[in-house]
């Protein structure tokens, strides 16, 4: 039987050689080719000049990371103590703007944080503006503006995660190490934080890597200014500057920067599946 | 447990929920807006879900995003399912090898896994042009397709290329729990092996085969950017509409098919687990209910007897829904077709319509964002268009490249009508490749409530007074060439220390924070809405921001002493285009005169036309019954003494086009 059932797994290697290995590996052919297909590092030697966008990229990505983490962290822990019902719609409400794309959801900020948006209009209506005396509070177009964006949308990525794991806890261990004499705090920190650390991980991988290579999020909302690894990619595959070759090694680039990170960080966790969303 | 906190921690949670879904109430609320900004409440209405299902764009796109979805959802489920009972009957390590394979697309950023199956798809469709080019040319019975594009087919193999990986990880743990021994028991008990499958291992499994279908189809519901990448022109999802359009003007139409999105899926939930609740209640209660008349009729469809029945069923609907997509699918593709890219807010929409009543032909009607743009869809082999109304400059450089068809003049009868001055310019000196679609200049439009005095220099634009206020243009021969005019040189420069000096002086303000952005179409709701003093666009777009303009914002526009750029747009022909006769018909139908009389109140460009260019301000008065402000008419068709301080671009030699493009790059970077 067990011989029967592996012949299975034979499309999807086929397919998985067709759809992952092979795209990956024309793309590192891309990335040491020039325009006419000659071999050349140039393309990688470029990218020096890029640094500061690299620099950017992650800076963002790790800041709007913590801040996912910061606010995730407690809200699954408290989550994961609420009643039965209670989590249920919870739950609901959190993946809910996920079944709207989002591109949608990251448009509601635009019509809020423009410099006549629904906020500064807030602000005005309030009398805060003339109290500044400013006309308005700049929002769109900065960094501030894409940090947001990023944690509007990835935050239930870092929810999800942190919430499954804590709800998983063995409390008999908890017991146990009250028995042993531990306060709540000791508790949380020799126990809880240590076993909750597989679903931070997974948390943090799964915001850290869509934020550091978004390009709609700092378009939309970084007005063009807050370019990010992202964009830079997608004008040399489809805007304004038609480089593929470069596109394809700046891509190689942050992949394997974003592997790296994720190895090392996955060296301090158990190695163990830890993406499991739900 | 403790339970002190409950206060404190519920706040911070309710405080988390209104930062998720204020955004979305506001979009919501604004759905039912009777203005048509998203900021500005003007009174109750249901126009926009009325307007909604008229836009053709966004119900096609609605119609995409839901159809690949469910397919690749669908397909990813089975093929997901079946290949983790194949990866679980490995050995441990072979097994683990392939997982690490499989969970590639997960770990990598969606842009890095959209841009290699672009890359893969085009690299497949250029072998595959070649092998049915040779294959035609051996034999004649089976003629093979030689020119394959991105569209429907590669979005969905994209789709289920990231679902797959979702399911199988959420399928694994569930094999992982199950005795590896119930099978063989099953089997020894005499059920054949295809029972003992389905009788007892996929009930085993089927949790985790439900919630990996449930998150394949958020994935993909919620997926922009793989999407972005591999669906080509022909296809938009949703997602992608609305990036195009928020490059535009976003109409509260975005709002309504949001709100109709998220209440269907608030219904859904709602209903489901009303569902899960009542079966967990009913669990606890046990039999002790009497069981309704609905739970009778379901307990008896679930009898044995009943099999033949719920598979036919299952068969019917499966044959249906197969139906009606193929149904869809082909009464789309048996009409003929033009596909056609311009600019956006850049035809009467109105012209579609008549010239698809008038022939027949359906108008695949796409907009790219500036001609940099276009050249890199068309390069990247993402692109399946007919028609495309580039620039001057970048007809030049599409015919050095070789990628535009000669023009049969004999089926376009309406160039006739172009006026002379349009015809055999520099970019096509013989005009064998176009037909002109409008022209203008590129000029200044200022706020004058946020500008003291009169501008009348492109210094303004790197002037630290308008600091935060200013919008770049996003294309780099716009960008540069208005610093070269203000630097006094020209804009067809290929001396390259005469456009890095014009590079720097870009550069310099933007490190200044002079830039509040770098926009293209975005600037129409930018300089709209009063959020910019300062931008820099064509003239015809000039006259329809005025026309939309909100309440205490007065705009105007000035071509700065220093000079600037006329330009010409032109229809043209891509080489090999699939739909040779559809197209110039297209390009018959919008070079007559009525067309582009239309245009030219619609879009307010001016018209290569010599009849439209004539007659635009008697039909304007006819239509408005007010005469044509000349002033107005005057920016929309420079007069000859300011063409004469305006300069068209040229096409730029290779090396300077590629200083033109690592500036560019740079300058995100500075």
């Amino acid at each position: 039987m067990k011989n029967k059932l592996s012949w299975f797994a034979v499309p999807y290697v086929v397919w998985m050689a067709l759809m992952v290995v092979i795209p990956i590996l024309i793309m590192v052919v891309y990335s040491f080719t020039t325009a006419e297909f000659q071999g050349t590092l140039e393309n990688f030697s470029e990218m020096g000049s890029y640094a500061g966008v690299f620099l950017r990229s992650f800076r963002l990505a790790i800041v709007a990371t913590l801040i996912c983490l910061l606010i995730g962290y407690p809200v699954s822990y408290w989550m994961a103590h609420e009643g039965p019902g209670f989590q249920r719609v919870a739950m609901a409400l959190i993946m809910l703007p996920m079944w709207m794309n989002f591109l949608l959801r990251t448009y509601s900020w635009m019509s809020i944080l423009e410099n006549n948006g629904l906020l500064n209009q807030f602000f005005r209506a309030v009398g805060l503006l003339d109290l500044l005396g400013v006309e308005y509070i700049p929002m769109i177009g900065t960094s501030g503006a894409v940090v947001l964006g990023m944690v509007y949308n990835y935050l239930p990525f870092m929810i999800l995660p942190i919430y499954s794991v804590i709800l998983k806890l063995d409390h008999s261990l908890l017991e146990a190490a009250r028995d042993l004499g531990a306060d709540s705090q000791r508790v949380f920190r020799k126990v809880i934080l240590p076993l909750s650390l597989p679903g931070v991980l997974s948390g943090v991988t799964m915001v850290f890597v869509p934020s550091v290579s978004t390009f709609a999020i700092s378009r939309l909302l970084g007005g063009g200014t807050q370019m990010m690894l992202g964009d830079l990619i997608e004008q040399q595959f489809l805007g304004g500057a038609y480089d593929p070759h470069l596109g394809a090694a700046i891509s190689m680039v942050m992949m394997v920067i974003v592997v790296v990170c994720m190895v090392v960080m996955n060296h301090f966790g158990e190695g163990e599946e830890q993406a499991v969303m739900l | 447990m403790k339970r002190q906190n409950r206060v404190g921690s519920r706040l911070v949670i309710g405080l988390m929920f209104l930062f998720l879904y204020a955004p979305i109430l506001l979009l919501i609320i604004f759905s039912f807006n009777a203005g048509d900004s998203s900021a500005v409440w003007k009174g109750f209405s249901l126009q926009w879900y009325g307007k909604l299902f008229q836009n053709r764009l966004i119900m096609e796109s609605v119609y995409t995003t839901l159809l690949v979805s469910l397919l690749a959802t669908a397909i990813a489920t089975v093929a997901g399912t079946f290949a983790a009972i194949g990866l679980y009957s490995l050995g441990r390590k072979r097994r683990e090898a392939l997982l690490t394979v499989n969970n590639i697309p997960m770990m990598n950023a969606d842009i890095v896994t959209g841009v290699s199956l672009c890359l893969f798809f085009v690299a497949f469709f250029q072998g595959w042009g070649t092998f049915a080019r040779w294959f035609n040319s051996v034999q004649s019975a089976v003629e093979l397709p030689d020119r394959l594009v991105l569209g429907f087919t590669t979005l969905l193999l994209a789709h289920i290329a990231f679902d797959i990986p979702y399911v199988i990880l959420n399928v694994a743990p569930k094999l992982r729990q199950m005795d590896r021994n119930l099978m063989d028991a099953a089997q020894d008990l005499g059920c054949t092996w295809m029972q003992a499958f389905w009788k007892v291992m996929l009930p085993e499994i089927k949790p985790g085969i439900v919630s990996g279908a449930l998150i394949a189809f958020t994935m993909s519901i919620d997926d922009f950017i793989i999407s972005y990448f591999t669906a080509g022109s022909a296809s938009s999802t949703l997602a992608m509409a609305i990036y195009g359009m928020t490059k535009k003007r976003v109409t509260p139409e975005v709002n309504a098919v949001s709100t109709i999105l998220f209440l269907s899926v608030l219904l859904l939930l709602v209903l489901s687990n009303i569902k899960e609740v009542r079966a967990e209640a009913r669990e606890r209660l046990g039999a002790a209910r009497k069981p309704s008349a609905l739970d009778r009729a379901r307990m008896k469809l679930a009898e044995p007897r009943f099999k033949w029945l719920r598979r036919g069923t299952a068969a019917v609907l499966a044959c249906a829904f197969i139906a009606s997509v193929s149904f869809l699918s082909y009464a789309t593709s048996s009409r003929p077709v033009v596909n056609v890219c311009s600019w956006g807010e850049y035809i009467d929409e109105d012209l579609i319509t008549q010239f698809e009543e008038a022939t027949g032909i359906r108008v695949n009607y796409q907009t790219a964002e500036s001609n940099e743009a276009l050249y890199s869809l068309l390069k990247s082999g993402g692109a399946d268009y007919d028609v495309v109304v580039p620039s001057d400059y970048m007809i030049g450089r599409l015919i050095a490249e070789d990628m535009l068809e000669p023009l049969d003049y004999s089926q376009i009868p309406n160039f006739s009508l172009i006026d002379d001055r349009f015809k055999n310019l520099s970019y096509d000196p013989d005009n064998r490749y176009t037909v002109p679609y409008t022209w203008g200049t590129l000029g200044i439009i200022y706020n004058t409530a946020m500008v003291d005095g009169e501008i009348t220099s492109w210094s303004a634009l790197y002037d630290d007074k308008y600091a935060g206020n200013v919008l770049l243009i996003n294309n780099s021969r716009d960008a540069i060439g208005e610093a070269l005019l203000y630097l006094g040189y020209s804009v067809n420069t290929t001396d390259e220390a005469q456009i890095r000096e014009a590079y720097e002086l870009v550069a310099d303000a933007n490190r200044r924070g002079v830039f509040q952005g770098r926009v293209m179409d975005e600037v129409f709701q930018k300089m709209e809405g009063g959020n910019a003093a300062i931008a820099t666009y064509y003239a015809g777009d000039y006259l329809s921001m005025v026309d939309n303009q909100a309440e205490g914002v007065d705009l105007a526009f000035v071509i700065p002493e220093e000079g600037s750029n006329w330009f010409v747009d032109a229809m043209c022909m891509l080489k090999d285009a699939p739909h040779q006769e559809e197209a110039h018909k297209w390009i018959n139908f919008i070079a007559s005169t009525e067309a582009n009389l239309a245009n030219m109140d619609y879009i307010w460009y001016a018209s290569p036309n010599r009849e439209a260019l004539e007659k635009y301000p008697a039909y304007y008065e006819e239509l408005y019954g007010e005469e044509l402000d000349p002033e107005v008419y005057e920016i929309m068709a420079a007069p000859p003494e300011t063409l004469e301080r305006c300069e068209a671009y040229l096409n730029l030699p290779a090396a300077t086009l590629n200083l033109y493009n690592a500036l560019w790059t740079q300058l995100g970077t500075s």
